[in-house]
């Protein structure tokens, strides 16, 4: 595979075992250099694309009387990344939440790796290859960068309490292993530098890295970002999407994206929901949402003014 | 990547050395030096309640500072562990005195779980408030029962000589010397619990649960286990309390008074900090000692001594308040800036 030569930089490790699949991509779409080493993945066969890692159908929440998302179906194939773009208050958090498990649907259910849930067991989540970062900051902020992203591996720790308090040799391994692997994905994301430093006292850029470090440490199958481009700098921007899609071409993860910056979206999705008001309004390739005109009123050309549009236009 | 990994871990590792060498430096002068230049009073008055205390901060502040759970029942956990080893001890003779002490700190446990169920539904003031329970079912419970205090009239018992083996510690060093043993060791294990995942469970669950939740950290089962363990740890030094420090066994001791002393400990010694448990023990015991020889000295012979003991009360608020103020992150964090200083490194 093409993405051996790219893991040369990377931690070492196996890929899951689908190929990414039903990705067709322009090259000259992605905007942004350095993730670009030509990891182009090969189309897989027939019908591993019915094979969605996630299919929401149907789901509905209600909170009182606020409908917070209206009947929403959305499929996302394995190995793309799925932007869910949309106004403040669309209801993109809420989606995200009722993939976590964190909200529970009024209607529809949620399929994961191939299992319906009408509520998602957040508790199991990690071990359904989900991971996920929140819109607003959510690390450990008393630990280290290193322990908070060795807390990503907790779903695969079989040590109990006593083990690891009287040092017993296998509790001792896989405190070994897994802080090696956390390393590994520290480095990947450039915060070597900072690991010892208590994740609290970071800059918001530096804290949203983090997140992201401890999503990507246990290799999900499937990772849901929620808007982890918000508050950074355009250059902080173009490197966090390096990442997301070095993440996506190196270990085949699925993604989810949440982001506002619409530059952004088109350049690194393959496919864009649109919510407004609850409802999925579009839903294609960043081109066919571009132009699409119910799109432009409800969004692009409310929310975002003239130059945005432009930015738009040129990324596409 | 590779450049800026190696200066961290250059850092890190003689800071490593060097706080196990004041480790093994404190328990040389606590081991071998005190014992054979310290007086009775210095052990009875001042080190072996040091110790008890300190024992309980720790306990608390793995629960508290550490798994965010504030517990205003600590005393009442304490009091647990002190009658359970009394009545290990008294109904089950042939029990070693260690495997009393174990079995009253696993009874404080067991009470300190079911008093921790609140916790899976309660959260800050709410959950501290509920933890009030605890004490004052414990007191009730303790002292409505006379068969806890085996019927004795005045609910005061002479707690029996402490004993390992053949030995007998029934001297002041003795004392001390057992006490500082099984601080050591308890001491020693909640340090490792602190540092393997179960400690990263801890904070993860006090500093974001949701976030805790998604990960797997089975938050529910880790309150608990907070709950657990540091009811074991506060039991043993209940245990210490009444057996090598007052030497009698009754439940006044180990009244809501006492609960809000092990937390001052800890807020002054600093949250989610072994040495600080330590530091604020040494704080709250040894400085009303000062404070008060100061106050005999310079008022001793005009004011009488219950003004003496108010003002001194209000000294120490006043001194907790300021501390809260100045340094909230208690003299462990105080003694690491002043060691960063005078060692001359940055950050
Ligand atoms: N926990 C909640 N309780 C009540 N209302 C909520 C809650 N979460 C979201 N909402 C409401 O649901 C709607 C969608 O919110 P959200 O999913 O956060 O939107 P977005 O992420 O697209 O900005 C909003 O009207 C919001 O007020
Ligand atoms: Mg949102």
């Amino acid at each position: 595979m093409s993405s051996a030569t790219t893991g040369a930089l990377l931690p070492a490790g196996d890929l899951y075992p689908f190929e990414p699949a039903g990705v067709t991509r322009d090259p000259g779409r992605s905007r942004s250099g350095p993730a670009e080493r030509g990891a182009d993945v090969e189309s897989a066969q027939p019908g591993a694309e019915r094979d969605a890692v996630l299919a929401i159908s149907g789901v509905s929440l209600r909170f009182g009387g606020v409908t917070a998302l209206a009947d929403i179906d959305l499929t996302v194939a394995p190995g793309e990344i799925r932007g869910v773009i949309g106004p403040n208050g669309a209801g993109k958090s809420s989606l995200l939440n009722i993939v976590s498990g964190l909200y529970r649907p009024s209607a529809g259910h949620v399929r994961i790796a191939g299992v319906d849930f009408t509520e998602v067991p957040t508790q199991r989540l990690a071990h359904l290859g989900v991971a996920r970062t929140f819109q607003n900051l959510a690390l450990f902020g008393g630990l280290t960068v290193l322990e908070n992203v060795v807390m990503g591996l907790t779903s695969t720790i079989r040590s109990g309490p006593l083990g690891q308090v009287l040092g017993l040799p296998a509790a001792r391994r896989e405190d070994a292993a897994n802080r090696a692997k956390a390393e590994a994905i520290v480095a990947f994301l450039h915060l070597s530098g900072v690991a010892h430093r208590p994740a609290g006292e970071l800059s918001y850029g530096l804290q949203k890295r983090v997140e992201l470090a401890r999503a990507l440490v246990a290799r999900p199958r499937l990772l849901l970002l929620d808007e982890p481009m918000a508050g950074m700098t355009a250059t902080e921007k173009q490197e966090l999407a390096a990442f997301v899609r070095e993440a996506r071409d190196t270990y085949g993860t699925t993604i989810v994206l949440i982001e506002h910056d619409i530059g952004v979206v088109m350049g690194l999705c393959d496919r864009v929901a649109v919510l407004d008001y609850g409802r999925k309004i579009a839903d294609g390739t960043p081109h066919d949402i571009a132009a699409d005109p119910l799109v432009i009123d409800a969004y692009l050309g409310v929310a975002h003014d003239a130059d945005e549009t432009l930015e738009i236009e040129e990324a596409v | 990547m590779s450049i800026s990994v190696t200066p961290s871990i250059e850092r890190s590792l003689p800071r490593a050395a060097i706080g196990g060498l004041t480790v093994a430096a404190i328990l040389f002068i606590a081991f071998v030096v005190l014992p054979s230049v310290g007086s009775d009073y210095l052990f009875e008055a001042i080190l072996t309640p040091f110790l008890a205390l300190a024992l309980a901060g720790v306990g608390l502040n793995l629960l508290t500072g550490y798994a965010g759970q504030v517990s205003l029942g600590s005393a009442a956990f304490m009091a647990v562990g002190a009658f359970a080893a009394y009545n290990f001890n008294l109904r089950v003779p042939e029990l070693p005195f260690l495997v009393s002490i174990v079995l009253a700190g696993l009874t404080a446990a067991g009470i300190g779980l079911i008093f921790g169920l609140p916790s899976l539904r309660l959260r800050g003031f709410y959950l501290a408030v509920s933890t009030l329970a605890a004490q004052f079912f414990v007191q009730w419970a303790l002292t409505k029962f006379g068969w806890f205090s085996n019927d004795n009239p005045s609910g005061i018992i002479n707690a029996p000589p402490l004993k390992i083996a053949s030995v007998t510690f029934d001297t002041a060093v003795g004392r001390y010397l057992f006490s500082l043993g099984i601080v050591t060791v308890l001491t020693f294990l909640a340090w490792r619990l602190t540092r393997a995942q179960t400690g990263r469970n801890f904070i993860a669950v006090r500093d974001n649960q949701t976030a805790a939740r998604v990960i797997g950290v089975p938050v529910l089962r880790t309150k608990l286990l907070a709950f657990a363990v540091s009811s074991f740890i506060i039991g043993v030094a209940g245990v210490l309390w009444a057996f090598a420090y007052l030497r009698t066994v009754e439940p006044a001791g180990f009244n809501l008074d006492r609960s809000f002393q092990i937390l001052f400990i800890i807020i002054i010694g600093g949250l989610a900090s072994i040495r600080g448990a330590f530091l604020g023990a040494g704080f709250i015991v040894v400085f009303p000692l000062l404070l008060s020889r100061l106050g005999g000295e310079l008022l001793g012979g005009i004011v009488d001594s219950g003004v003496v003991e108010m003002s001194q009360r209000i000294v120490i608020g006043a001194l907790i308040i300021l501390f809260l103020i100045a340094e909230p992150k208690g003299l462990a964090e105080l003694g690491r800036r002043a060691a960063r200083r005078l060692g001359g490194r940055p950050t």
